[in-house]
Order: structure tokens, then sequence, then C-alpha cells
């Protein structure tokens, strides 16, 4: 009985064998060691969590779903179609026309989006003076709710009241050219980079101003020209930045689906209006199966092939970058 | 401290890696989580609140009524959920649907044929507010003896307000402006004049469109052509409702091909010529000559520019018949598996019977769904009471109704028609094959929802 005991030798007490209990359970782990881990996890956990239970069990569901002919609301009587729901996105033209739009808006607006944004990056990464608010300017669409955005840009492209035929009528009278219609990838692609120029710019602009200047300086000591230090240093050391985002951008284009339903006609007044045919992308007929015609099930597998789609695709931009990105890491542990 | 500097590369890979989750989660199921409202398994005669869950459009259910149903009913708290179809799928399955939801007539036969409504003859035949025999028309679509057969039966709901929505609208100005006689606004007019009226009232600079001379919400376009088909007693659908019949019927075809016209004719907002703002907009901006609205429009109808040259025209007739129902019939109904159906109803009433009605009936946003509100619409502007006039010399025409298909959303034949009329217009697809296609894929998408309802 240690009834009698001093409290500081009975917290003593209680410590060791607490400790004791520890290093029981953490066997073949030093105590600083165990620290570290448990407060990793400690601290990783609300997201774990959050993962666990708001993404992989959905996930999974959503897998089930997928081979299954749930329409929302049959949940009692859902049945198993097996892979009917794969076999039939797979052979459906409309499904196939739809991923054809949307790799021919991705190729557009992906090296688009890189070139302008990595040149409004160097642009800004100049030491002129006013920098500051350029760079506020160029990051202000960001920052702009989207539907804002889009309903001015269907303001100035609007054929028959639009600002920009209104201006190209002043060249030639009774101008109205159909941007939201004819040219509606073409629009599309300008209002995306609109909105999304300043987000990428912000990122190179990072990776510019992580080049050390030694670097630069010591090209131009050697005689390199402006073009030539940007194409054997700056280029090369951006490269990881550039491959970063690229891989973001052929995930979030593949994706799209925001701003092409918001400029079609009566946007915003009926989830079944659908875009002009031009922008008529993946996303948008995936939408369109489950909400329109409650073809969950279906919609679902077309989530899933494109999931897969954007693996791949993603899985063969990696392999390329052994020909293209430059990792000053890599040449150091090659020399080591 | 020993630290580890994390390279470049891994950065990435992290990033890949967060990306990726991201990329995963738009896999997984699109609609909300079933969010069950708290609702309580307790009976109406609990000693504590009960709690109805009602689904409904926040500016139609407001916090004021809340608060005023509340207070004359210490017993029930609302829970008020935004509308969202989808959610009340979610809600329905999870089996804890909300106990008072607002719908729209294309909903009804779906929600019937899925055993989802409840049967509230027994409540109206007890209630001192909402007498059967005081019921608008328009309620006949909250009526039905199967899934198919709306118009008679057992009451399952009531409008919260109505309007003849085939009724037009006509811009004065548009009409002087083109030299055309403005039409006598107690005939109605045929489809034939109104295509005819809408070409003449067109205004085109160069390549552009000024003023369309006729438009209606396209998303409406089958309603229109079910109601056209009834004057001749042909239907869009066949018998039982399983399948949509396009390609071999000549009434169906004549109906989708007047609107293809206009289309073409650019008389009307299309695909290759859309508006960008909704139709209601533009007509009170001048930019339309004539619209397919409804009374409920004759709320708003007078802005600056239009104010003085607006008036309403009876609903016009395809085949001479007059047939002039609302085509939305917006209200409640109470679900089926409600665990306090008492409540429930004592809140449907109020709705429907007391102060909110009222109010409903003053504002002039659409008909009252009891016949003895009728005489609180206003006519205080010499607008109004033109438009109350036709209103009354429509309502003889109001009591049919269009039966939507159970198997389908209502959004669907229209949803097929927006997407290939473009490509009709556009030339790269003939008018008889857009038909063949929609035909093809609103059959398939009508043997997938009758395969699914047992």
């Amino acid at each position: 009985m240690d009834i009698h005991l001093p409290l500081v030798q009975k917290g003593r007490s209680v410590r060791t064998q607490q400790s004791a209990a520890n290093t029981q359970a953490r066997k073949g782990m030093s105590p600083r060691a165990w620290r570290q881990a448990r407060a990793f996890y400690l601290f990783i956990s609300p997201w774990l969590l959050g993962f666990i239970f708001l993404s992989i069990v959905p996930l999974l569901v959503g897998l089930l779903i997928s081979f299954s002919n749930y329409d929302g609301l049959n949940l009692m009587e859902v049945k198993s179609v097996g892979l009917r729901n794969y076999a039939r996105a797979l052979g459906d033209t409309e499904t196939q026309y739809a991923l054809q739009r949307t790799a021919l808006w991705t190729l557009l607006n992906v090296p688009l989006w890189l070139a302008i944004s990595f040149g409004l990056a160097m642009l800004m990464n100049q030491k002129v003076k006013g920098r500051g608010f350029f760079r506020t300017i160029f990051y202000l669409p960001s920052a702009v709710p989207v539907v804002a955005i889009v309903w001015i840009w269907k303001i100035f492209l609007d054929k028959n009241y639009g600002m920009v035929n209104g201006l190209l009528g002043l060249i030639r009278p009774g101008t109205a050219l159909p941007w939201l219609t004819d040219y509606a990838l073409q629009s599309l692609t300008a209002i995306s980079l609109w909105t999304g120029l300043g987000s990428g710019m912000v990122i190179f602009l990072a990776g510019l101003q992580g080049i050390p200047t030694e670097l630069e300086e010591a090209a131009r000591i050697d005689g390199a020209n402006g073009l030539q230090v940007w194409r054997h240093v700056t280029l090369p050391l951006m490269t990881p930045v550039l491959f970063f985002q690229l891989v973001l951008a052929i995930i979030t284009s593949m994706q799209a689906y925001v701003v092409p339903m918001l400029i079609s006609p009566g946007s915003g007044q009926n989830l079944s209006n659908l875009p002009p045919r031009g922008v008529y992308l993946y996303m948008i007929h995936t939408f369109q199966q489950i909400f329109v015609f409650r073809r969950f099930g279906y919609g679902i597998a077309m989530l899933w092939l494109l999931f897969i789609l954007i693996i791949v695709l993603t899985f063969l931009v990696f392999r390329t970058q052994r020909y293209w990105v430059y990792y000053e890491t890599e040449t150091e542990e090659k020399k080591a | 401290m020993a630290t580890r500097k994390i390279t470049r590369r891994e950065m990435l890979k992290l990033s890949g890696t967060a990306a990726l989750g991201t990329l995963l989660a738009a896999c997984a199921t699109p609609a909300s989580p079933p969010q069950a409202p708290a609702s309580t398994s307790a009976p109406a005669v609990a000693s504590g609140p009960v709690k109805i869950s009602v689904m409904h459009d926040p500016k139609e259910f407001t916090e004021d009524m809340i608060k005023q149903f509340e207070a004359a009913n210490p017993n029930i708290k609302l829970e008020v959920i935004k509308t969202d179809m989808t959610r009340f799928y979610a809600m329905a399955a999870a089996g804890n649907p909300p106990d008072v939801v607002r719908v729209q007539a294309p909903d009804l036969p779906q929600l019937l044929s899925r055993k989802l409504l409840k049967d509230l003859t027994p409540y109206f035949q007890g209630s001192s507010l909402l007498k059967p025999d005081d019921l608008a028309p328009a309620n006949n679509y909250y009526k039905a003896k199967s899934p198919t057969q709306f118009g008679d039966g057992p009451i399952y709901g009531m409008v919260k307000d109505w309007s003849p929505d085939f009724t037009l609208f006509i811009y004065t100005a548009a009409f002087e402006e083109a030299k055309v006689p403005v039409p006598d606004a107690t005939k109605s007019l045929t489809y034939d004049e109104l295509a005819d009226m809408g070409k003449k009232l067109t205004k085109v600079q160069g390549d552009k469109v000024i003023r369309w001379g006729f438009d209606l919400a396209d998303g409406w376009i089958d309603r229109i052509w079910m109601n056209m088909l009834a004057e001749k007693g042909a239907s869009l659908f066949s018998a039982d409702y399983k399948k949509i019949n396009l390609v071999n019927n000549d009434e169906a075809r004549k109906a989708a091909k007047y609107f293809f016209d206009l289309q073409k004719a650019n008389a009307m907002a299309n695909p290759l010529n859309p508006s960008t703002d909704w139709i209601g907009a533009d007509f009170t901006k001048g930019m339309v000559g004539i619209i397919q609205y409804g009374y409920w429009f004759s709320a708003m109808a007078e802005s600056d520019v239009t104010k003085g040259k607006v008036v309403m025209l009876p609903s016009p007739t395809w085949a001479g018949k007059r047939r002039g129902p609302t085509m939305t019939a917006t209200g409640t109904v109470i679900s089926a598996k409600t665990k306090n159906p008492d409540a429930a109803w004592k809140l449907f009433e109020w709705y429907h019977g007391g102060a909110p009605s009222v109010e409903r009936a003053k504002g002039g946003w659409g008909v009252p769904g009891l016949k003895s509100q009728y005489a609180m619409i206003p006519t205080d502007s010499p607008f109004q009471k033109q438009a109350r006039a036709i209103l009354d010399a429509e309502l003889p025409y109001t009591n049919d109704v269009i039966q939507f298909n159970p198997y389908i959303s209502g959004d669907t034949v229209y949803n097929l028609w927006n997407k290939y009329v473009e490509q009709a217009l556009r030339g790269s697809l003939s008018f008889d094959d857009m038909l063949k296609k929609i035909e093809a894929e609103a059959n398939t998408a009508i043997q997938e929802g009758a395969d699914r309802i047992v």
C-alpha cells in the first residue's frame, strides 16, 4: 500500500508505471521516435479521418453504385448490372463526342494557360515601378467569383447586344459574330484564361523568386545574353514548377464543368440547359446523365472512366519528365 | 536538432498526391449524402414539440411565415430545407423524406408511381379552410387515380398559386413599329396567326436580331406540344406511357416543326441565336414582341420600357379547341412516410388556406389555389384590370391537365430537344433525323424508368 507515501514520490511512482507500459507498447522504437510518430498521427488525424469518411467511403460507395442501376431513389430495389454501365459508356457516341471535345479543349487551354501565366510571371518578376500594383491587377480576376466573371463575359460577347460586336461594328457596321455559339470553344478558352491566369502566375512567380540570382549573374559574367540566361538557367530551373502546373492543368481541364455551363443560354434557370455543342464537354454529359436522366450508376461509371483516363495521362506525363524536367537534388545525388 | 529538408521532387510528389486525392473525390457519389432532418418519431399528441421538416423555396416559405406558424402552434417546430429534388430523392431513399415538400406538376406522376405521396382526401374532406369544392382547377394536377391518370381522383396536394400558362403578353410598341395591327384581346389567336405575327415582329439589323417576334420558356416546349396534341385528342406518348411517339406521329411532328421553323427564322431565341437573359427580362427590355408565359407574369410585365404598352391575350389554339391549363402547378404535397401526418396537415392547411395564402392572393403573382380567394387578386392599375378580364375569360378552359410521363423527369424531352435542335438548325442533322434521335433516347430513358419502378 502506498497510501502514506509523499505526493511527489507517489507521482513519480505513477509516471514510472506509465513509462514502463509505454515502453512495452513501443517496443523497438526509441522514445524520441515514438513521440514523433505520436505527434505525426495526432497532427494528421483531422485530415486523415476526413479523408477516410468523406472521400474513401463515398468513393467505395460510388464504385459499388457504378455497377448498379441506381437512379437516386430505388435504393431498396437496386440491381447489379455488372460491367454494363462501363460497356455502355465506352460504346456511346455521345460520350465519345463529349470526350473528343474535352480533349480538344484541354489541348487548347493547357498550353495557352501555361505559356501566358509563365510569361506574365516573368514580367511581374522584373524590377519595375508599380510591380505590386500590376501583380494585384493580374491576380484580381482569380479572386472574383466565376459566376460574376462569366456573366460579364456573356454581356461582352453577346451576338446581338455585346460590346465586342459593338466595337467591331465601328469598323464594319452590322458585325454580329456568334462568339458564344459558333466560337464557343474559343470563348470558353478566353474566359477560362482570364479567370485562371492569376493563380497560375502566382505559382510561377514563387518558382522564379526561388531561383538563386548568383546563377543568373554567373551566366551573365560568362557572356550569356538575356535570352541565353533564360534558356539555359531560368527555364531548366523552372521545369519542376512547369511540370507540376502541367499535371494540374490537365486534371482541371479534363474536369471542366462550371464555365461551359455558365456560358450556356439560359444558364441559372434550368439545370437541363445545355451549352453550345462545341463545348459539350465530358463532365456536362455526365451531369446530364445523372441529374436529368437519373442514371446515377451510369454517370458514376463515366466518372470512374474519366478518373482512369486522367491517371493514365498523368502517368504518361510523369514518364516524360526524365527528358525535360531538371531537378537540382538529382544532380547532387548523382554527384554524391 | 537535425532536420531533414524536403527535396523539390518530394514536394512535387506530395502535391501530386494531394491533387490525386482531390481527383478521386470527384468520382464519389455526386448527390449530397442523405442528410435526414432530425425528425422526431413522437406522435402529434406527445408532450414535447413535434418537428416538421419542410422542403421549400425560402422565398416562398419565409422566416416570417415560420415564426407566425410556430407562434400559433407552439407544439410544432419547423425545419426548412431548401428545395432540391435530388436531395429529396436521397432523403426518400434513406427512408426519411421531408414531411411537406414543394413540387411541380411534372414531378407528380413519378412521385405517385414511387408511392411517395400521401393521400390527403380525408383531410380535405374534414377541413373548414380547404374545401374540395373550393379548389381552383389547377388543383386537378394533384388529383390522380393512378400515375398515368391525373385530373381526377384522390387528392395528393395543392397548388400554392397558379396561372393559365399558355396566355400571351404583347408589347404594343413592337406592333406599331412593325405596322402589325394589335390583335383583339377578346379573341383567341391560332398558333399559325401567332407564328405569322412573330415573324413580322422580328427586327433584324444586319446579322443581329434586335427583337424576337415571339418567345416562350424553352424548358416548357414539350409541355406545349402535349397541350397542342391534346386539342386533337392525340398524345406524345403511348397509352401506357412506355413509349414516346414522334417519328410516326404526324401531330407530334407538326408541333415540333412549328417551333423548329420559328427558331430557324430567328423569330424566336434559339441555340444559334440565344439570349443572354431569361425571356421575362427580355420582354421587359422591349426585346420580344409576344411572350407566352402565363398570367403570373402580369405582376412584372410592365417595366419602365413597357409600361402602358403591354396587353394580355388569351391562350392560343392549335386546332380550334380551347385548352388553357397551367403547366407548372407549383404546390406542396405531404410525404407518404411522414411520421406526423396531423402536424404536417396543420402546416399544409395553414399555408394553403391561412394567412400566407391570403398574402399570396393579394400579391398578384398568380391565381389563388382557392376559388374563394379570386376576389383578392389586385386590379388597381388599368393593366391589372385588363389582365383580370382576360383571366376571367380564360378560367373555363383551365380544367384540363397535361399528363406527364411517370417514368422520366420533366426535363428529359426538353433536354434532348435542346441537344439536337442546334445540330438541326445548323443543317448537320435533318429535322426528321433529329426527331428519330430524340425519340430513341427518350424511349431508352422511359424504358429504364419503367424497369426501375417495382
